[in-house]
């Protein structure tokens, strides 16, 4: 057997963490500057860099540079890695993100290097789902390197190499380094290289070894270089080789040499982070749904009203999204100036979302005939009121992003007496209070039933005598109820003290409140919270201020609490809505608790917990040992009470960390700690806190019988993260009809997640969808009006498929790379 | 699986042929006026694009039929499954050509198409399952069976078994025999079960399966090395030798290597071996009856653990159900397994040739397990040298050599290198710059099957069991999206906790299966329904797994989800029924399915 250890020259760059982007920048020009150097220099040095990101400042800034490298690459002397934009956190983005990672990445080094990446290189971020082979594999990646957790953190999984399989069956080649990315003087070579000699001999395979200067950027040294070269052949020592993790990977696949396997997630490094800087995890979850929504409008527009598609400059946003997805950025552990430079590049990002989301409904809306015969002005604006003068009803165009027919509340800013569909049915609706105090103070909240991936229109009669102060007014007890559950609220905390799932009967509050905010204390971990993974020791539960009903009419009623903790408020309205399944929560905190964590404690009691959480493309059931975990838009806590299976499905609008110690599901909402604060000794000084100040997100409370894979959670979480859109429209001839449906898949257990023109320019259509519930198997089909036909597959348990349809209606499968790079 | 998944009788296609102006050809079929079809609301992928359809008619029950020039396709909205809800009928399984000019009913629930090459007639016609398998069967007995054998038969004009050749062979007729023999054994045993020993059908299905049987049996005879050496296949002095392998011409006392490439390429040519083993007489009838002797026969040697495993499988059921009633004939059985098991083992666990070498894939030893080629292979042929030794000694009672054998490759950890089957395979394929579905050789499934159905069904010691179960299991990510119900039901009935039947899949495979086995290729690249998927190495594949008469073919030892408009050996020959009927019998026997009326 092979056991050479293989030297891998690399400098590890945090574009952001201790620093601002700028000065990432300029490390990355200046270290890239270094490996050219050292590369021309020494004839055996290889250098590895992961990053698309960085390429592209360099090609950018300074494209003589980026010639240098181009001809290193060519002769095999540099050698990217990670086929993503950055190396982002691998908890927290989507599963459309991780896919815009490669898409973007590879198809940039293979259009500037014409090269892919093989090799996924995530050295430094904090964790790793269990959907990684897949989103791996699907970005044309076999092998991938990591190191956290370390063998410390997490000694059930194979200590160096082995095989990683993800849910649906791909898998990666995966090394986990013992001896970090960074090695630098003689002392720290000579320790690690100790470290991995007698690993070699007790694995009977070959190890690498990450040198150079790092975090800041740096990479190998002429010191190191030469040190390494003196000492390629020690005696009593492995042989050591320059190399590259892609060479690493092709020589130990030519051993004979059987390895273990590991199916479950990489996990837990940095628990801290799911919850650290609230501002940059909203932004993040902000934008991935703005842009996946407005680029399927964009899409559909493109065809249905012949637009030009906005490719490129969905490019551009997604680009933006993946930088900050770095894992030191979106794990919330950067300099709080950093956050400053977040909230541009994001704002970048969701103000093209907004942008072609709405020129895209609009160009649509405007072609659905919505011309009464009789209507003589288009369009009579009184104040907000907008409308017809002559009595006739205003239309509204609903537009729905997702894949499935939804039925939901739509607010429009003014007040309504009477509401119908397309076909004149009545409609409910519900005037209720306005963000405004102009005028009646009123919008009106009507129910919208709008096909999937398609829009209806609605026709509203504005009120014009309608008046807030008239019309709201609500009996002060605290129930409220639906078709699905009761919701009962204890005057005297606030806290739910019955919640009854109708379709079992099942109190999941029968023996505790519900939904209690609960103050953590997180004095003594860092913004990491290294070493830590629990979240245990409660400070206090918040007291109540306040409680009122604040709405109670046909559609849905408000009750609103008010706690207070020392000097932090929260202010929360639970929202329950006829025909919905969720209980909505739109929070309110301003928060001056130093120190803390906030968490939402649901205590539901019951035997035989579960607790399952969203992970990118799928879900994972975890132990309820009480320890942090990431989730995307949800957990459940699934428990057997009175005999039956009943689950408490938490979602958010923004949030990412949950625990379940027991029977008890929390939702992490807000974490202060000191920013970038590495166990450091706390010196004297005003520092700023993560979290400190005004914040408000929405939780949401969804219950089902039996467990949660069964349950509807994944489309009522992706439905609470991205809603529909109402259009006020005007009277106008049109050819589309007032209610459509672009697009359809008959499988309950699939969603779609893109739908875009290839970014080839061809002008092809890409879906991409997935299977959320876990059935091992699936056959489903597609029907689209966008290309007159539909086509079969099947999909396994958490499946991602992408396909490709061209002008001509052939249909192919192909990978997150859009079947643009030949094989 | 607790209850059996019901089979319902179905409209099945029934497809004829005719030159346009053929007296059966119907006047209206010529006259129609094509109108095209509105389709503009279609609820369901349509093969072809919506504008391609130029002709329609509709039959009983709002089915619709469409033409195009892409072929046909059928509409059924009240179909109960999906699969059945469009159906597409393509040259040259289903139609002359794809040129679609009209379509009328036929009266019934069929229809007339014509096309440019002539008109056909696509009778649908209401079967059950089993009657299916008694069709299958009876073109597979009346034109595939060579000497009892059955694989595969050419014919001189594709799609046309009046042309049938009366020679031929298949380098795997012994694989191919084993599963038709063991459907054969299967459906005697369920009748027998179901309506007695004495009944007609029963008594018929005995012959039948007791023929098959014998029949594939003698090929471990047939060579007369008397060392338990198996032979691929035979042939009688009226059919002639093929340049294909290694043949050896029987001359009374010994046999002599005929001239043929491989043989050259071995250094083998006019090598002699021992040829005059006793056969049984029992055997040796299937070609003394039609007027051969020993010495008229040529058999096929250099044979490869394919057939040996599928011979074993075959020994284990034969044993249950027919030697246990004949023990005349269970001792043929116990002899065939105790000689060839013998043989394995006193040639360092593989088949050894003539010149003392060894078959070129029969090898089960440690030694080509090291090797590049036979470290992935090992798993699987770890697994069957275990399985060849618990039917040795199952069958014959004995313990002694192979029970001492059997403990000694445990103790080498052949049972454990049976689990290692994925990660060593991905390795492979990964080396190789492949995917797995690409460096597969779709013929090692149903020897997995086989093997490790044969060690879970055997295996006393419950730990081990459970390891060779778990093996089981490292197969199923590419056995599990085939749905091919031959495999699936054997592993139901090893790993009944973790078999997630899915009945709309398993009615399907049967539902859609051709009533004919005429090898005809369908026209999958015009479908805009379908999607190709292209893998690392250039493989391509559909997306979604086809139902059996849409897909280019329906075996057990290729790739149902190549993408692909017919097979690599072409359209001029017809198949054996095994790929249904062993699925058919083997689930009615074990009541993973059962007949249901409607």
């Amino acid at each position: 057997m092979d056991k050479t250890i293989k030297l891998i020259g690399n400098a590890h760059l945090d574009p952001i963490w201790l620093w601002r982007w700028q000065e990432g920048c300029g490390e990355v020009l200046q270290t890239f500057r270094s490996a050219l150097d050292r590369l021309k220099e020494y004839n055996c040095f290889v250098f590895t860099c992961s990053s698309a990101a960085y390429y592209k400042w360099v090609e950018d800034i300074d494209p003589q540079m980026f010639e240098e490298i181009r001809v290193m690459i060519k002769k095999g002397r540099w050698v990217p890695v990670n086929g993503w934009w950055v190396q982002p956190d691998c908890n927290m983005p989507s599963g459309e993100s991780f896919a815009r990672q490669a898409l973007y990445s590879q198809l940039y080094y293979y259009e500037k290097f014409g090269i892919t990446c093989k090799t996924g290189y995530n050295v430094d971020s904090f964790g790793h789902n269990a959907m990684m082979p897949q989103l791996l594999n699907k970005g044309g990646m076999t092998n991938y390197v990591f190191q956290r957790p370390d063998i410390s953190e997490n000694s059930e999984i194979p200590e160096n190499l082995f095989w990683w399989d993800s849910p649906d069956g791909s898998r990666v080649l995966t090394y986990r380094t013992p001896t970090g990315y960074v090695a630098h003087g003689k002392e720290d070579i000579d320790y690690k290289l100790e470290i991995l000699n007698q690993r070699a001999e007790e694995t009977g395979h070959g190890m690498m070894m990450f040198y150079g200067v790092g975090n800041h950027g740096g990479g190998p040294t002429r010191g190191d270089i030469e040190y390494l070269k003196a000492n390629l052949e020690r005696d009593g020592f492995n042989d050591l080789e320059f190399s590259s993790p892609d060479g690493y990977f092709e020589d130990v696949l030519n051993e004979l040499i059987d390895l273990p396997t590991w199916d479950d997630e990489l996990q837990h490094h940095a628990s801290g982070c799911y919850s650290a800087t609230s501002l940059v995890k909203a932004l993040n979850r902000k934008a991935e749904n703005a842009l996946a929504a407005a680029e399927k409008w964009d899409t559909i527009s493109s065809i249905v009203a012949e637009s030009k598609s906005g490719t490129k400059e969905f490019e551009s946003a997604w680009q933006k999204v993946c930088f900050n997805q770095f894992h030191d950025i979106m794990c919330g552990c950067s300099i709080m100036e950093a956050y400053e430079d977040v909230k541009e590049s994001e704002g970048y990002a969701l103000n093209i979302a907004s942008e072609k989301y709405n020129n895209a409904v609009l160009r649509i809306a405007r072609k659905i005939d919505t011309w009464i015969e009789g209507v003589s002005d288009p369009v009579f604006e009184e104040r907000h009121h907008t409308g017809s003068d002559n009595g006739f009803p205003r239309p509204v165009v609903v537009f729905n992003p997702h894949s499935y027919d939804v039925e939901l509340p739509v607010r429009v800013h003014h007040p309504s007496k009477a509401d119908t569909d397309s076909e004149g049915n009545q409609v409910l609706f519900q005037n209720v209070r306005s963000s405004r105090s102009n005028d009646s103070h009123l919008d009106t909240l009507f129910v919208a039933k709008v096909p999937s991936m398609g829009y209806a229109t609605f026709w509203l009669e504005v009120d014009r005598e309608a008046y807030a102060e008239k019309e709201i007014g609500a009996e002060q007890n605290f129930l409220m109820e639906n078709e699905f559950m009761s919701v009962e609220f204890d005057g005297q905390t606030g806290y739910i003290k019955s919640l009854v799932d109708k379709a079992t009967g099942v109190n999941l509050a029968d023996d505790n409140f519900l939904a209690i905010p609960t103050v953590i204390d997180d004095h003594k971990t860092d913004t990491w919270a290294h070493k830590v993974f629990k979240f245990n020791e409660i400070k206090g539960l918040m007291e109540l201020v306040e409680i009122q009903r604040v709405e109670s009419g046909a559609l849905r009623s408000v009750i609103r609490t008010k706690h207070k903790f020392n000097d932090s408020y929260l202010t929360q309205d639970f929202i329950l809505a006829k025909g919905q399944k969720t209980l909505k929560v739109e929070c309110k905190a301003m928060w001056q608790e130093r120190f803390t964590m906030l968490k939402f404690a649901f205590p539901t009691g019951g035997k035989d917990a579960i607790s399952t959480y969203e992970i990118p493309c799928g879900f994972i059931k975890r132990p309820c040992n009480g320890e942090e975990e990431p989730a995307l838009n949800w957990a459940d806590l699934t428990v057997t009470k009175d005999g039956k299976r009943v689950g408490l499905s938490v979602m958010s609008d923004s949030k990412y960390s949950y625990d379940c110690p027991g029977a008890e599901l929390r939702l992490t909402a807000l974490r202060n700690v000191i920013f970038a604060d590495h166990y450091s000794d706390r010196p004297a000084a005003d520092f700023n806190f993560t979290d400190e100040g005004l914040n408000r997100f929405s939780y949401g409370v969804y219950l089902h019988g039996g467990e949660a894979e069964c349950s509807d959670v994944v489309k009522e979480a992706h439905l609470f993260n991205n809603n529909v859109v109402a259009v006020p429209e005007s009277y106008h001839k049109g050819e589309l009809p007032q209610k459509d449906s672009f697009f359809y898949t008959n499988l309950d257990n699939v969603v779609v997640t893109a739908l875009k023109r290839c970014e080839d320019g061809s002008g092809d259509l890409i879906i991409r969808l997935y299977e959320t519930k876990g059935i091992e198997d699936s056959k489903g089909y597609v029907m689209s009006k966008l290309f007159d036909n539909g086509f079969w597959y099947d999909i396994k348990k958490h499946e991602i498929k992408t396909f490709r349809i061209d002008r001509d209606t052939n249909v192919r499968e192909v990978n997150f790379l859009e079947g643009i790079i030949e094989n | 699986m607790t209850q059996p998944i019901k089979l319902y009788p179905r409209l099945t296609k029934v497809v004829s042929h005719f030159k346009k102006y053929d007296i059966e050809v119907p006047k209206a079929l010529l006259e129609v006026k094509a109108k095209k079809p509105d389709l503009s609301d279609f609820p369901y992928p349509l093969p072809q694009r919506k504008k391609d359809y130029t002709c329609y008619c509709e039959g009983p029950e709002g089915v619709m039929w469409y033409g195009s020039d892409g072929g046909v396709t059928r509409y059924d909205p009240n179909a109960d499954c999906l699969d059945d809800k469009v159906m597409y009928m393509s040259a040259h399984r289903d139609l002359l050509d794809n040129h679609v000019s009209a379509l009328v009913t036929d009266g019934g629930d069929g229809v007339w198409v014509l096309t440019d090459n002539g008109a056909t007639h696509i009778a649908m016609v209401k079967m059950s399952m089993e009657e299916k398998a008694y069709r299958l069967l009876d073109e597979t007995l009346t034109y595939v069976q060579r000497h009892g054998m059955v694989s595969q038969k050419r014919l001189s004009e594709a799609g046309n078994l009046k042309s049938i050749l009366p020679y031929g062979h298949s380098d795997n007729d012994g694989s191919f025999s084993s599963c038709f023999a063991m459907g054969e054994i299967f459906r005697y045993a369920t009748l027998k079960r179901e309506k007695g020993d004495f009944d007609e059908e029963t008594m018929e299905a005995r012959r039948v399966a007791f023929r098959a049987s014998e029949a594939n049996l003698l090929l471990m005879y047939i060579a007369g090395r008397g060392n338990g050496f198996v032979a691929r296949t035979y042939l009688t002095s009226s059919e002639p030798v093929p340049d294909d392998g290694l043949f050896y011409k029987k001359n009374g006392a010994t046999a002599v290597c005929l001239n043929t490439t491989d043989a050259r390429n071995r250094g083998v040519v006019g090598l002699e071996v021992k040829a005059d083993a006793p056969i049984p007489e029992r055997l040796r009838k299937f070609y003394t009856e039609e007027g051969f002797e020993d010495t008229d026969i040529t058999y096929k040697g250099d044979t490869s653990s394919d057939e040996i495993t599928h011979h074993y499988l075959h020994l284990l059921v034969a044993h249950e159900f027919l030697g246990r009633e004949d023990p005349e004939y269970d001792e043929l059985l116990k002899t065939a397994a105790r000689n060839t098991t013998k043989h394995i083992i006193d040639n360092n666990f593989a088949l050894r040739e003539a010149d003392g070498k060894y078959t070129t894939w029969a090898k089960w030893n440690k030694e080509y397990f090291e090797t590049a080629m036979g470290w992935a292979d090992a798993c699987l042929n770890a697994g069957q040298m275990l399985m060849y030794l618990r039917v040795c000694m199952h069958i014959t009672g004995e313990s002694g050599i192979w029970q001492e054998t059997y403990d000694k490759l445990i103790e080498l950890g052949y049972d454990k290198l049976t689990v290692e089957h994925r990660n060593r395979f991905h390795h492979m394929s990964i080396v190789g710059g492949v995917e797995d579905r690409e460096e597969m050789m779709y013929g090692d499934h149903m020897l997995a099957c086989c093997a490790l159905f044969g060690l879970v069904t055997l295996e006393p010691d419950a730990e081990r069991k459970e390891l060779f179960r778990e093996a089981f299991r490292t197969w199923r990510y590419t056995l599990a999206p085939e749905y091919n119900c031959g495999y699936d039901f054997l592993y139901f009935l090893s790993d009944p906790d973790n078999a997630r039947p899915d009945a709309d899949r398993i009615r399907t495979w049967f539902y859609r299966f051709s009533v004919s086995r005429l090898a005809s290729g369908v026209s999958i690249n015009s479908r805009r329904d379908i999607p190709k998927k292209e893998l690392m190495g250039g493989y391509k594949e559909t997306s979604a797994l086809l139902p059996n008469d849409e897909r280019f073919i329906a075996k057990y030892d290729r790739n149902p989800l190549e993408f692909k408009s017919e097979d690599s050996g072409g359209v001029t020959c017809v198949e054996s029924c095994y790929p249904y009927t062993f699925a058919y019998w083997l689930g009615r026997y074990f009541k993973l399915i059962e007949e249901g009326n409607e």
